[in-house]
C-alpha cells in the first residue's frame, strides 16, 4: 500500500495537467484584480487602460458614490436580512422534520422522504406566479414577503442534508437519554442537535450564500419598493452609473456585492464546497 | 425508540405546511392556470375561463419565445459540453493524489458558485468584454489582432454562454471528484500493477466507472440551462433582445416587462412555465433511458 503511494508520487501527474489549473487561476485572480484596482481609479485612467498608475491617487470616493448615492447599504441590508432570516426560519422548521424523519416510524414517512427529494426538482418557475398571488391576496408585501418566501424555499434542501446527516449518527446517545428519563424534547435539543452541529453550520453557510446571491425569485417578488436585493439592486446601480460611463463606481458596487462571500468562503471553502453536494449526490 | 404522537405531528406538520404551500398549492395552480384566461394573478378561480391551449398557441406562435427556446436548446448543448467536458477535465486533474495545491485550485475554481451571478456578471460584461479596455481586446492587442466587439450581435450569445460556463464548471467539477474519490482504491492498485500507464488508467477505469456520476452532472445542467436567466438578463439589461432572449426570460418580459400586452395574461406566463417544466422531464428521463448504468453504479 505505501509502496504503491510512493510510486505514485514519483511518478507525479504530469506538469501539463498543472496548465489549465494555472491558466483558469490566472484569468479569475485577473479579474478580481483589476476590479478592485478600478475601483479606486478615474474614468479617464480607465479609458486609457492606465487603471493602477493612480495618478490622481486612490479614489475612494467611488465606493460612497455606490454605497451611499446609488443606495446600495439599502439592497446590501435588505439582502443580509433575507439570508439571515432565511437561515435561521430554514433551521427552525427542518431540523425538527429531518429529526423525526429519520429517527421514528410512522405512516407516510417513507413518502414524505420521497416528496422532499422530488420537489427540489421543481423549477422555481413553476411555483412563482401562485406564491406571487398568495402575497398579493394576502397583502404580504416588501421584506416580510420576501422573508418567508426564501424560508419556505429553503426547507427541502435543508431538511434533506440534515436528515442524511441524522442518519448517519448513532442512536446509541439517544437511547440512553430516553432511558435515563429525557423527554423527547429534552433528547432533541440537549442529545440529537449538538451531534448534527457540523453539518447545520455547514448547511446555514449554504443557505446563507444561496439567499444572498438569489436573483430571479427576488425579481419577481419585490416591485419597486424598499425591498429590493443586493442581486436586482445591482443591476439598477449599474444601469444608473453606466449613464455617466461612470466605470470605477461600477467596479467598486460589483466589489461591495462580492466582498461578503468572498470573506466568508475563504474561512470555510471546504465547508460551502461540500456543503453544495449534499443534495444531489450522497457522498 | 418510540416517540408520542404528538411529538412527531409537532416536529413534522411546519415542514408539510411548507410543503403544501410553496410547493403543492403552486404547481397545481400554475398548471390549471396554463389553459385558462385568468386576467390579474389574484383573480379568483370562478373568473377564469377555459381556454383549451389557446394559451400555448399563444406562445407557441411568438417569434420571440421560439427564438428563446431556439437560444436555450443552444444553450444546453454548447454550454453542456463545454460545462461538463472542463469540469471533468479539472476532476480528473484535481483527484491526482499527489498534485500539488489540491484544495487551493478546487476552491479557486469553485469560488464563482458562490458569488452573486449579477456581479460576476458586470466584471464580464464591463471588463473582461469590453471594446476600449476590455482583458480580451487588451490580449488581442498583444499579438497584434484588430479589437473585437464581444458584445455586437454576432459575439454576444457566445460571450453570454462563456461567462456562465466559467460560473457552473466549479459546482460540477465537485460532483465528478466526488465520484472519482467513490472509485475503488484496489481497481487502481491492480491496475498499476498490471503495468497500465495514466492514459490506460483514465480511460479504461475512470471514465467508464463516471457514467453515473456523468448522469447527474448532466441532468443538473439540464434542469440549469432549461431555466437560463439570470445570464440572459445581466446580458441585455434593457429588455430583450433575439441574441440573449430565453424561455424564462420571455415569461418575465410578457408578465412584468417590455412585452406586456392586452391578451397576455398570467394564464400565458403559467403557460411557459409548464412549457419549460414538461421539456426538463422529458429531457431528464431521456438521460436517465441513455445512460441505463447497470452493474457500473458505484
Amino acid at each position: 500500500m505505501k509502496k504503491i503511494h510512493k510510486a505514485d508520487t514519483l511518478n507525479g501527474p504530469s506538469p501539463l495537467a498543472y496548465v489549465p489549473l494555472l491558466l483558469w487561476t490566472a484569468f479569475m485572480v485577473a479579474i478580481l484584480v483589476y476590479i478592485v484596482g478600478a475601483s479606486l481609479s478615474v474614468p479617464r485612467d480607465v479609458f486609457t487602460g492606465q487603471v493602477f498608475k493612480y495618478s490622481t491617487g486612490l479614489h475612494w470616493e467611488n465606493y460612497v458614490t455606490a454605497w451611499t448615492t446609488q443606495k446600495l447599504y439599502v439592497y446590501f441590508f435588505n439582502s443580509l436580512i433575507y439570508a439571515v432570516v432565511a437561515c435561521t426560519g430554514g433551521l427552525l422548521i427542518s431540523a425538527p422534520a429531518a429529526y423525526v424523519l429519520s429517527r421514528c416510524k410512522f405512516r407516510g414517512n417513507h413518502l414524505i422522504k420521497r416528496i422532499l427529494i422530488l420537489v427540489m426538482s421543481i423549477p422555481s418557475i413553476l411555483i412563482i406566479l401562485p406564491i406571487y398571488g398568495i402575497l398579493v391576496k394576502l397583502d404580504i408585501r416588501g421584506r416580510v414577503a420576501l422573508c418567508l418566501v426564501y424560508v419556505c424555499l429553503r426547507v427541502p434542501y435543508t431538511t434533506v442534508f440534515l436528515l442524511n446527516f441524522f442518519e448517519s449518527i448513532s442512536k446509541t446517545y439517544e437511547e440512553a437519554a430516553a432511558i435515563d428519563g429525557c423527554t423527547d424534547m429534552q433528547t432533541f435539543l440537549k442529545i440529537a442537535l449538538p451531534m448534527v452541529r457540523p453539518a447545520m453550520t455547514t448547511i446555514t453557510l449554504f443557505n446563507f450564500l444561496s439567499v444572498l446571491n438569489e436573483y430571479f425569485v427576488a425579481l419577481l417578488l419585490t416591485a419597486s419598493d424598499g425591498a429590493t436585493s443586493l442581486g436586482v439592486g445591482l443591476t439598477s446601480v449599474v444601469s444608473a452609473l453606466m449613464y455617466t460611463s461612470n466605470y470605477p463606481a461600477i467596479f467598486a458596487a460589483v466589489v461591495i456585492v462580492v466582498l461578503p462571500s468572498i470573506l466568508i468562503y475563504c474561512l470555510a471553502s471546504r465547508k460551502i464546497m461540500y456543503g453544495g453536494m449534499g443534495g444531489g449526490i450522497k457522498g | 425508540m418510540k416517540k408520542s404522537k404528538t411529538f412527531i405531528a409537532c416536529f413534522i406538520v411546519p415542514c408539510l405546511i411548507v410543503l403544501a404551500i410553496t410547493y403543492f398549492y403552486p404547481v397545481a395552480r400554475t398548471l390549471c392556470m396554463s389553459f385558462f384566461k385568468t386576467g390579474s394573478v389574484t383573480a379568483p378561480v370562478s373568473t377564469w375561463t377555459f381556454a383549451g391551449l389557446a394559451n400555448f398557441k399563444r406562445i407557441a406562435a411568438s417569434p420571440d419565445f421560439r427564438r428563446g427556446l431556439w437560444n436555450m436548446l443552444r444553450i444546453w448543448i454548447f454550454g453542456g459540453v463545454f460545462a461538463i467536458g472542463f469540469s471533468l477535465l479539472f476532476a480528473v486533474i484535481l483527484s491526482h493524489k499527489s498534485i500539488r495545491g489540491k484544495h487551493f485550485f478546487r476552491a479557486i475554481i469553485y469560488l464563482p458558485n458562490v458569488i452573486s451571478a449579477v456581479a460576476i456578471g458586470n466584471a464580464w460584461l464591463y471588463y473582461v468584454y469590453n471594446y476600449d479596455f476590455g482583458m480580451l481586446n487588451g490580449v488581442l492587442k498583444v499579438f497584434g489582432i484588430e479589437p473585437l466587439k464581444w458584445l455586437g450581435p454576432d459575439l454576444k450569445f457566445g460571450a453570454m454562454i462563456a461567462a456562465a460556463i466559467f460560473g457552473v464548471v466549479g459546482y460540477y467539477m465537485m460532483v465528478f471528484i466526488g465520484g472519482v474519490e467513490r472509485i475503488p482504491e484496489d481497481v487502481m492498485e491492480a491496475a498499476t500493477l498490471d503495468g497500465a500507464n495514466a492514459w490506460q488508467k483514465l480511460t479504461r477505469i475512470t471514465l467508464p466507472l463516471l457514467k453515473g456520476t456523468t448522469k447527474t452532472v448532466f441532468t443538473f445542467w439540464t434542469i440549469v440551462a432549461m431555466q437560463f436567466f439570470v445570464w440572459s438578463k445581466v446580458f441585455s439589461p434593457i429588455g430583450t433582445e433575439s441574441s440573449t432572449i430565453v424561455p424564462i426570460g420571455y415569461m418575465y418580459e410578457i408578465l412584468f416587462g417590455s412585452l406586456q400586452s392586452p391578451e397576455i395574461d398570467i394564464g400565458t406566463g403559467a403557460a411557459v412555465g409548464v412549457l419549460v417544466a414538461a421539456i426538463i422531464m422529458v429531457i431528464t428521463s431521456l438521460i436517465n433511458r441513455l445512460f441505463k448504468t447497470d452493474d457500473l453504479e458505484l
